[in-house]
């Protein structure tokens, strides 16, 4: 049985009866198709404001594809085609208007591999500050102590800021991909997996990474680890076959689920 | 036996085998050229050849070859073989030199009908300006006209002296008309144009006028001052002569301004013979040619290949890569753009040629004589840019090396992670800042693959530039000290067309042969150094985005 940790928990509050000021983003009626194929149907929740949501489900359920729907990544793949809305302060970002550059600065992600730039450490950090046109030598230097600081990674590399980044470790090289994303002060963190290309030490400093994350942004993760969902979230959607089938706090879905499938799932009868 | 098959081994050996005929074919290759080039610059013995028939003249001079051939042969050809027992019989070819006093420079001498070989050590090889080599021996040195010569064992210090200062007035003479006559015919030039601009203008005023001719008379009185200076020097280097005593037994008398380097071929150590070895070489590269190309040395062929090399590279490798950068990531991935991409690989296996009559047609005829009408329209019906000159022949090359670029380009893209790309999409750069800042820094290496071999394909290309711009003797290199110093349209000179004009164009075929051996071999050097450039940039590269390939 997985044990839910409740130390870093924030207080319980009721995911489906959010009031305005609690949410930081709405899915409404998503569905989403690769070609012929329906990959996610009818998708609808809250994600709330400073805290952090889990996606879990078994391979294949839509978990990734709806966290990629968030900052529109799923545009790059040709085939792709959404119906639905997801509001980030009552805009939909799926409006033809919206500039996706601009959403993503709003949106940031770190993927499942490490993928820094083959540039220095420093020249990672501040890639996003320069495409905005900030070249200003003092900024740029707090926003990489800033950032480097708020990955937990400022103590192993302030003195090599000029190495490229490839002479990190796995997890050092994450934490520097999260660093990276939250240099430009996104509103929303998406994380896809972010701990499965790390070994078990480097994933508990990002765990921890992750709650102290919470208190500046509003951190969405993809996991397939059912007990990092369980450590890390304060709320959890169980998703399968495309559908959201249960959506509540951390705590109730792993301890007192009200679904049959989510407790087939958790109890690891299928996935 | 079966097993063996089975085993593999037959496999590795047979892959084994064809790579070492390739790299034995190659070295073999490299090593024959080279060879056959470098002893060019050996300092060989010049013998004596004494003969039976004593009516017969003495000849001097360097062996060339020896060969056996079989006496029918010589029979055959109508030559007396009664004396000769053998079935075969050598025969060298001899380098007599002394252009002015023989018909052929070049001539066969049967071993049978030599009695006595020698190697006199006081012979002695005049390397000249005009005739190429004279044999023969040192006799007198002159100074107007009078003996220098007190103590015959001075003879070669006083040569050696008188030498150096012939020598010296030489150069400071040819810096005078490469200098000064150069920059006033360049300048007297623009002005005839300039007058001729104001004509067409019709603001060709009386003012206009004096000052045009105010300058050029300036010009004039500058010109007859530094002719004055230059005909001093010539003057005063042929105040020495030198007497020397050729293999007829005549006094030749010749003025010291034409002998550029003697040596005792017979007398030097082996020490002096490497240092002449070098010597010879360093002037091979660094000096003008001579004699309609069959003298002196290939430097304007050396700079024109090169600088051709580069122009072509700096404008080949942005369009390959932009064209590249739009195949791969923007054009829609459709039938068009495969047909395209097909067209695009096609096109490096059209003949070079080809693109040499279409840089003709288009580049010089059209886009040239266009130029020509915009900008130039004082100095025709003298064409600028309408005739073949470097500009055209870079850009002949460049489109004639652009599927290459495009093609490894094409492939260093695709080559990249899309982890990297989705990284800088989702921090909010757009597609073209993407490709700026990672993705094109990520493809340098193949972009650099793609230029290594544009480079190895167009220095070699001779053809398609013999319409478009090369030429046999250029009178100046494109580049020089006149504004603005890069001369665009000017033609030049090219080594492999030099190899092609020295071995086959050549009124001397014998003596250029040699020369063709030394000129390949330099072609290859500079291939291989321009490549090995481009290689160390990559690899260089390559390191930078080293951690990337795992």
């Amino acid at each position: 049985m997985i044990t839910v940790n409740t130390e870093n928990k924030l207080d319980k509050i009721d995911v489906n009866a959010l009031s305005e000021e609690q949410i930081a983003l709405s899915i409404r009626d998503l569905d989403l198709y690769y070609g012929e194929t329906q990959a996610l149907d009818g998708i609808t929740m809250d994600i709330p404001k400073g805290r952090v949501t889990a996606f879990i489900g078994p391979s294949g359920c839509g978990k990734s594809t709806l966290l990629r729907c968030i900052n529109r990544m799923n545009d790059l793949v040709e085939t792709c085609r959404v119906d639905g809305e997801i509001l980030l302060h009552g805009d939909n970002i799926y409006d033809r208007s919206v500039d996706v550059a601009a959403l993503r600065r709003k949106v940031g992600m770190v993927f499942q591999r490490p993928n820094p730039f083959p540039k220095s450490i420093y020249e990672n950090v501040v890639y996003g500050l320069r495409l905005m046109g900030v070249n200003d030598r003092r900024t740029l230097d707090e926003v990489v102590e800033r950032s480097l600081k708020g990955a937990a990674l400022w103590n192993e590399v302030k003195d090599r800021l000029k190495e490229s980044a490839f002479s990190l470790s796995g997890g050092q090289q994450q934490r520097l991909v999260i660093a990276r994303a939250i240099a430009i002060e996104p509103e929303v963190l998406l994380l896809d997996e972010p701990t499965s290309a790390l070994d078990p030490l480097s994933t508990l400093t990002i765990e921890e990474l992750i709650t102290e994350l919470k208190s500046q942004f509003t951190v969405v993760i993809v996991t397939h680890n059912m007990q990092q969902a369980a450590r890390v979230s304060d709320q959890t959607a169980f998703l399968y076959m495309g559908k959201l089938i249960e959506y509540t706090d951390t705590n109730s879905l792993f301890t007192t689920p009200s679904m049959k499938q989510t407790e087939d799932y958790i109890t690891g009868r299928y996935g | 036996m079966n097993n063996w098959f089975k085993s593999g081994s037959p496999w590795i050996w047979m892959t084994a085998g064809s790579v070492s005929v390739a790299l034995i074919a190659v070295l073999g290759l490299v090593a024959l050229i080279a060879w056959r080039g470098l002893s060019f610059f050996w300092p060989a013995d010049i013998y004596e050849f004494h003969f039976s028939d004593t009516e017969r003249q003495t000849l001097i001079g360097e062996i060339y070859e020896r060969e056996r051939i079989p006496v029918t042969r010589l029979s055959d050809a109508g030559v007396d073989v009664s004396e000769i027992d053998d079935e075969f019989v050598v025969r060298y070819l001899v380098k007599i030199g002394n252009r002015e006093f023989v018909p052929l420079d070049f001539t066969w001498v049967l071993e049978p009908d030599v009695v006595r070989l020698e190697t006199p050590k006081d012979l002695v090889v005049l390397e000249r300006a005009r005739n190429g080599n004279f044999y023969g021996y040192l006799h007198d040195v002159l100074e107007n006209g009078e003996s220098v010569v007190t103590d015959q064992a001075d003879i070669k210090v006083e040569l050696r002296k008188r030498m150096q200062r012939a020598l010296e007035l030489r150069n400071e003479a040819e810096a005078i008309s490469k200098g000064p006559i150069a920059r006033i015919n360049y300048q007297l030039d623009q002005l005839r144009l300039d007058r001729r601009r104001l004509e067409l203008n019709n603001s060709y005023t009386d003012e206009a006028e004096a000052e045009i001719q105010a300058q050029e008379e300036a010009l004039r009185n500058e010109y007859r001052e530094v002719e004055q200076a230059l005909f001093a020097v010539r003057a005063e280097s042929e105040r020495d002569g030198v007497v020397m005593i050729d293999m007829r037994g005549e006094q030749v008398r010749m003025s010291m301004n034409m002998v550029l380097n003697a040596t005792w071929s017979n007398d030097i150590n082996l020490l002096q013979k490497w240092g002449y070895f070098f010597s010879q070489i360093g002037k091979f590269l660094t000096e003008d040619p001579r004699e309609s190309n069959t003298e002196g040395g290939v430097f304007p062929a050396i700079f024109g290949t090169v600088f051709m090399v580069l122009l072509m590279s700096v404008i080949v490798t942005p369009f390959g890569v932009i064209a590249a950068i739009y195949l791969h990531e923007y054009a829609g991935k459709n039938a068009i753009t495969k047909l395209i991409r097909i067209a695009v690989i096609n096109l490096a296996g059209v003949p070079s040629i080809v693109y040499g009559v279409f840089g003709l047609g288009f580049f010089v005829y059209m886009v040239g004589g266009t130029l020509d009408q915009i900008f130039y329209p004082e100095s025709l019906p003298n064409p600028t840019f309408g005739t073949p000159g470097v500009l055209w022949s870079a850009l002949t090359l460049a489109i004639l090396t652009l599927p290459v670029v495009i093609v490894s380009t094409e492939e260093g893209l695709s080559r990249i992670p899309s982890a990297v790309r989705e990284g800088s999409l989702a921090l909010g750069a757009t597609k073209a800042e993407t490709i700026w800042r990672i993705i094109l820094p990520m493809a340098s290496p193949a972009i650099m693959t793609g230029l290594i071999l544009a480079v190895a394909r167009a220095a070699g290309e001779v053809a398609p530039l013999m319409l478009v711009g090369v030429v046999k003797s250029a009178p100046a290199l494109p580049v020089d000290g006149n504004f603005p110093f890069l001369h665009l349209d000017r033609k030049f000179m090219h080594l492999g067309f030099h190899i092609y004009d020295v071995g086959f164009q050549s009124p001397n075929v014998e003596a250029a042969r040699p020369l063709v051996y030394a000129t390949s071999f330099l072609l290859i050097t500079v291939i291989v150094g321009l490549n090995l450039t481009a290689i160390g940039v990559r690899n260089r590269l390559r390191e930078k985005f080293r951690a990337l390939e795992h």
